[in-house]
């Protein structure tokens, strides 16, 4: 009965319109009342569940990202995959792809590249004869690249919520190659349909451009070399990587590019407050609701029902993805990763998966819901920034939902995609 | 809806500017957690001593990070939430669900409020370690975000039933 009143108040809650974090406090709250426990231990677990020192990369990631986008890292970065790879067929989209691939893999945040990307590049491409709707679909089912490659507040958050004993370095190993292989996935189907529709390859610059561009753009990238190879180093712990990289992205946009003005300053730590806010409250109300999943056996009562439809593991995994992806579909991606990631990953794990290899598949999977509807965060955004409807973009996204699909099969099914590169640092 | 009225003009004034003091206290809260962890690396690597105050006071100041920043969160409507099913009633029942949800947001505030008093008396004599002040000025971050849910949802709540007629739901978009 309590666990049917915790999910019940938090369904009622989700499909009313409260905000999610509230939606879980207020049901975690319910079943504490139901059960006879003080409803003091709703906001005591809250508080503990923000108070946990791997989490506090979260908000120095997110205000390394605020940086870039203020402080003109963004724009030397697109100029950078501009003259590499604008020369090939499609060449905007492809710088697109690869400007993704790049801002993505520091700021960690999809939406983020899109604002930053999408408002440099959509215009553009628009300019140069490309389809509003195929502008629309490049920029924004490659922004969840930046998802999976390192570093990535998700997967801090992934970490926190399986309960500790995975390694933040394995994951970001773990999240390069599957974030490259989306990235290359996505630029194929981009290339097709270029040749399809005939869009232009922009000139070469020559080599003597491709060195200015990436002479100009290295230092920004430094942004991320640091909060990674900090970590994977040992030298600093992910926490320490992250403030140092937050530091830097400041120094170097302020005394060195000089691009971030105060005011710049101002909205990237107004920003920065935001979204760590909505993500830490999310996180803190998680905390009550995930105690309570695990206080009545979910994990094991969902993974005898999963195991009631199929033993096979194939079947299993395939289920998982469909269940993540449905509700990819309508709810955003650090809630479920909270909700989710205690009642699958112990599935995943008596089928043998690594954790590690399930946290990337979960962030695909997740990501890839936030560029479907009927919730779709990225494409509403980008929907919004190329000033086209949304039912225009759905028409001809499908090419690119196939790319990531194969790709999110591949890592599924294949350990070696994720697992390889962590198994060489070790 | 504040045309209407001076006093709804007011208040939402007054409002505006509680939560203008939220993100200021947040973005001071967000700025010093950075420093002091610039600070702690430049100190363990440079002047090989390392101060082990900054952990403690970082997961101090992100409680206010979180929960003052939340609170302006429910102020400027900027939380994920599934508006989808809402977006198909008719504008009446949506504006109902909305008044709903802002004082049921604001009932949670208050209990969030009361809860967090007594988590403050509780923790009155318990010193946070290397900062030795109470570990009540870790639940006062609960504690206030609490009251101004309940100040924001609440007023927000009044305020729609007071201009019902003058107002209209719009389709979100949510930042993520």
């Amino acid at each position: 009965m309590g666990l049917a009143i915790l999910l019940s108040v938090f369904g009622v809650g989700v499909v009313i319109g409260a905000p999610v974090a509230f939606a879980m406090g207020i049901a975690a709250a319910s079943a504490f009342w139901y059960e006879g426990f003080p409803l003091l231990i709703t906001f005591q677990r809250a508080t503990a569940g923000v108070s946990v020192f791997s989490l506090l990369a979260i908000p120095f990631f997110v205000f390394a990202g605020e940086i870039m986008l203020h402080g003109g890292i963004a724009q030397r970065l697109v100029k950078l995959a501009s003259a590499l790879v604008g020369h090939l067929k499609g060449g905007l989209a492809m710088v697109n792809i690869f400007s993704s691939m790049l801002f993505g893999g520091i700021s960690g945040s999809a939406v983020a590249d899109i604002s930053a990307l999408g408002s440099l590049l959509i215009p553009v491409m628009k300019e140069r004869g490309y389809r509003p709707d195929f502008a629309v679909n490049v920029t924004v089912t490659s922004s969840i690249a930046g998802i999976v490659i390192p570093p990535s507040h998700n997967m801090i958050i992934f970490a926190v919520a399986a309960g500790g004993g995975i390694s933040v370095s394995k994951l970001f190993l773990a999240g390069v190659i599957p974030g490259i292989l989306m990235s290359v996935c996505l630029a194929i189907a981009a290339y097709i349909l270029s040749i399809k529709h005939n869009y232009p390859s922009e000139p070469f610059p020559g080599w003597g451009e491709v060195g200015r561009s990436a002479a100009d753009a290295i230092p920004g990238f430094i942004t991320a070399v640091i909060i990674v190879g900090g970590t994977l180093s040992g030298v600093f712990t992910v926490t320490e990587s992250g403030a140092f990289g937050a530091i830097y992205a400041v120094l170097l946009t302020r005394f060195y590019y000089r691009d971030l003005s105060f005011d710049a300053f101002v909205q990237s730590v107004t920003g920065a407050v935001r979204t760590t806010a909505m993500v830490m409250i999310l996180i803190a109300f998680a905390s009550s609701f995930a105690y309570l999943l695990a206080l009545y056996q979910v994990p094991a009562k969902l993974s005898t029902l999963l195991v009631s439809i199929s033993d096979n593991p194939i079947m299993i995994l395939l289920m998982i993805n469909v269940i993540l992806l449905i509700l990819g579909m309508i709810m955003d991606m650090a809630a479920l990763i909270l909700i989710c990631t205690p009642i699958f990953l112990p599935i995943a794990k008596g089928l043998g998966m690594d954790p590690t290899q399930f946290g990337i598949m979960m962030l695909i999977n997740l990501g890839l819901g936030l560029c479907t509807p009927p919730v779709g965060t990225c494409l509403f955004v980008g929907c919004a920034v190329g000033k086209i409807k949304i039912e225009q973009a759905l028409k001809s996204i499908w090419p690119f939902y196939i790319a990531i699909l194969g790709a999110l099969l591949l890592v599924t099914f294949v350990p070696q995609v994720s697992l390889w590169l962590p198994s060489l640092y070790e | 809806m504040s045309e209407h009225s001076p006093f709804i003009r007011h208040l939402e004034q007054v409002l505006d500017r509680v939560r203008s003091l939220c993100i200021l206290i947040s973005s001071v809260a967000l700025v010093v957690l950075i420093s002091t962890f610039g600070w702690l690396v430049f100190g363990r690597y440079i002047l090989n001593v390392t101060p082990t105050w900054v952990e403690q006071l970082a997961l101090l100041l992100i409680c206010y990070v979180a929960f003052l920043g939340a609170a302006a969160g429910v102020r400027d409507d900027t939380h994920i939430g599934v508006t989808l099913f809402r977006d198909m009633l008719p504008v009446g029942a949506q504006k109902g669900l909305m008044i709903a949800i802002d004082l049921i947001l604001a009932a949670f505030g208050g209990i969030m409020l009361f809860a967090g008093v007594t988590l403050m008396q509780f923790g009155w004599d318990t010193l946070l370690p290397m900062l030795n002040i109470p570990e009540s000025f870790r639940t006062l971050a609960i504690t206030s975000g609490g009251a101004l849910i309940f100040l924001f949802a609440g007023s927000r709540g009044l305020i729609r039933i007071l201009t019902f007629q003058d107002w209209a739901p719009e389709p979100e978009l949510k930042d993520s």
